[in-house]
């Protein structure tokens, strides 16, 4: 069976050598010197990742680190400059289409319009995916009682607290039953019961065998929930393992020394991550 | 899920956004209406003959003038009693008899008078003496509208005595049986008008408004929808789905459309009701003058959600293209009063095309073969834009 050693080459994968390498058919997303650069700003460089099918892979970095770039690239959102990535199996380039239908995005922002209801928001991702209409209709029904809304299924989503909000982001990206959901910062500015709701919920996803990618800045959450974790920095990798794997190797019980340690310690307030998060957002 | 079924749940959901912002619909309703309403009694309103009376009522009936009789003659006095008569058991003027000219003029300073006439001294003995009489009037220039009124009704009120007192000369010295009107007017002039009735600004305007109303609120509205999306995170909620790009922007497109093409007829209904103005032309084909203004506003719109930052900008950039663009294609006035380079640049505008076509068929009742050069144009400038327009959009959503 391939193994991505043997596909990409052992200096590719050094950031990957720390973790037991899984054949190719084993990985839910792959990718190989991924870069993305806005204009003299390189955002991603090079980056290589494999997220077996399954897992939890925490994505962490400072603000400006690439993460959010990397995750859109990965997403169909934004085309590489260079580099290749396969997402569930496609190319995220040519066969962005097949990438999207196994895909779902929760983004820290609300991906909702806040005019509609929340039936009425369900129903118009739904119907984005072609599934059909009744289908759909149950599948409403059974996702906004899975997080507790349906008594809210009539009230526009724009007077929905934070919490509630999240919870529909969640479901939104859910409708399609994707095989793999990118997960970016899902409980920043969320109360601890709804924090811990999005928590359990990722772990029931993993549970039901989807592959999740979170990132996040709470490191206790990425502790808690991640298999494996990369830490991307500057555009780069800069440290790839389970979590008692690199705590280990960073000789620190704290999964927050460990962040501190790969990163430094200095606040990222620099230009240069206002020009990335300027270039980002113009998305 | 097909290209064409994206495209109408986008348009939909686009429509219901409207629908579920009641205070939004509200206002979106009323702005035609206000629009029109303002515009239709700022423009004088149409000037129809009373059937009982058979007077042409006054534009601004019952202003208030001064008249000043500097001239103690006969004659004098006479014309003076006869244009009080005329103008106010026409309720043309309310007739104010002042000494002085200073006392006057301080009236319409103070908005209390909008004109004076002055019969000043020598009038009689120019009358008799077989000379032409003169008399003064001062209007309220800072009101071009009302003083353009008051100019037309003491020029008509006059016109009335002088032929009076014309037909009385010439019945004096002719015989009674001499035809005044072939001495004064040997040849008279019958209008044989394209349409019935009188024709009004207002039949000039109401068109043209529909194609600004209709053509703006769908450059506005798919520049500043696809920026909202943006900027508020929605849009890659559709990216990340598999459908086609162009759904997107399709569904955008037909949603402002619909919406301006409600305000469109919102317009013409209202128009129609209290204006008096009436539709000559086929409502298919203004549907087709409409669509196709539409469709050569819509690639300026998307080139201008692609290349503005955030919401605000693209805003900014289409009020930048919507001011120039009002007054300059004919919506306001004919722009043959312009410069001739002007003119030009007015004629650069696709709106200025679809005024003119809509006009027309509304009007008129032109058919699709009179209006075509219009329409080639409306669709030269789709097709181009269009062309520019998609690849801007689709690097841009890529970037």
């Amino acid at each position: 069976m391939d193994t991505i050693e043997s596909i990409y080459g052992t200096e590719s994968i050094m950031t990957l050598q720390r973790t037991e390498l899984a054949p190719l058919s084993e990985y839910a997303i792959e990718t190989h010197g991924l870069t993305k650069a806005f204009g003299s700003f390189t955002a991603v460089d090079h980056v290589d990742l494999a997220v077996r099918k399954g897992e939890i892979y925490g994505f962490l970095g400072p603000n400006g680190a690439g993460k959010s770039t990397t995750i859109r690239m990965l997403c169909t959102l934004l085309k590489p400059s260079s580099g290749t990535a396969k997402v569930a199996g496609f190319n995220i380039d040519s066969e962005a289409n097949e990438v999207r239908k196994r895909i779902g995005l929760v983004s820290e922002k609300l991906i909702m319009y806040t005019r509609l209801t929340a039936e009425q928001n369900l129903m118009f991702f739904g119907k984005l995916y072609g599934i059909d209409e009744v289908e759909l209709k149950s599948k409403v029904e059974e996702l906004l009682d899975m997080v507790k809304l349906t008594p809210f299924k009539d009230r526009s989503v724009g007077g929905f607290s934070s919490g509630m909000r999240q919870r529909m982001n969640v479901i939104r990206a859910l409708i399609h039953d994707p095989e793999i959901i990118f997960l970016d910062e899902p409980t920043t500015a969320l109360d601890p019961q709804s924090t811990k709701f999005v928590r359990d919920t990722i772990r029931d996803l993993k549970k039901g065998g989807h592959t999740i990618i979170l990132t996040t800045h709470i490191m206790e959450e990425a502790d808690e929930l991640s298999d494996r974790i990369s830490i991307i920095d500057h555009g780069k990798i800069m440290a790839t393992g389970t979590v008692p794997g690199l705590k280990n190797e960073y000789g620190t019980a704290s999964m927050l020394e460990v962040f501190l340690k790969v990163t430094g310690r200095e606040m990222r307030d620099s230009a240069s991550d206002r020009v990335s998060m300027k270039a980002v957002g113009r998305m | 899920m097909s290209g064409w079924k994206v495209t109408t749940e986008i348009a939909k959901r686009d429509l219901l956004d409207l629908w579920r912002a009641k205070m939004l619909l509200v206002f979106f309703i009323m702005m035609p209406l206000l629009f029109m309403t303002m515009f239709g009694f700022i423009y004088p309103p149409p000037v129809q003959v009373n059937p009982y009376t058979g007077q042409i009522p006054a534009p601004y009936p019952n202003l208030e003038l001064a008249i000043i009789q500097q001239d103690n003659g006969q004659i004098a006095r006479n014309v003076e009693a006869q244009f009080i008569q005329i103008a106010e058991s026409q309720e043309i003027f309310r007739v104010n008899e002042i000494t002085d000219y200073s006392t006057a003029r301080s009236g319409i300073v103070k908005g209390q008078l909008s004109g004076i006439v002055v019969i000043p001294q020598g009038f009689t003995a120019a009358i008799q003496a077989d000379a032409q009489a003169t008399v003064q009037v001062t209007v309220d220039q800072t009101n071009p509208s009302v003083a353009a009124a008051v100019q037309t009704e003491v020029a008509e009120i006059f016109g009335a005595i002088e032929n009076q007192m014309s037909t009385q000369y010439l019945q004096q010295n002719l015989g009674p049986n001499a035809d005044s009107t072939f001495v004064l007017q040997p040849i008279s002039i019958s209008n044989i008008p394209l349409i019935p009735g009188v024709p009004t600004s207002f039949e000039y305007l109401a068109p043209s408004f529909m194609a600004l109303t209709v053509i703006t609120g769908a450059l506005n509205g798919v520049s500043t929808a696809i920026s909202r999306e943006k900027e508020q995170g929605t849009m890659d909620g559709l990216l990340v789905a598999p459908i086609p790009r162009r759904s997107v922007i399709l569904g955008k497109i037909v949603a402002q459309t619909t919406r301006g093409l409600i305000q469109g007829f919102l317009i013409l209904g209202l128009s129609m009701l209290l204006f008096g103005v009436v539709i000559y032309g086929s409502p298919i084909t203004m549907l087709l003058v409409m669509v196709l203004g539409v469709a050569s506003f819509i690639g300026v719109g998307i080139i201008m959600t692609s290349l503005a930052p955030e919401q605000e900008t693209a805003q900014m950039m289409t009020t930048l293209l919507q001011f120039p663009m009002m007054f300059l294609s004919g919506i306001l006035f004919p722009i043959n009063q312009l410069p001739v380079i002007v003119q030009y640049i007015g004629k650069a505008f696709p709106l200025y095309y679809a005024a003119d076509a809509l006009r027309k068929v509304v009007i008129l009742n032109a058919s699709v073969n009179i209006i075509m050069p219009d329409l080639l144009v409306l669709l030269a400038y789709s097709v181009v834009t269009m062309a520019i327009a998609v690849p801007i959009f689709n690097r841009a959503m890529a970037r």
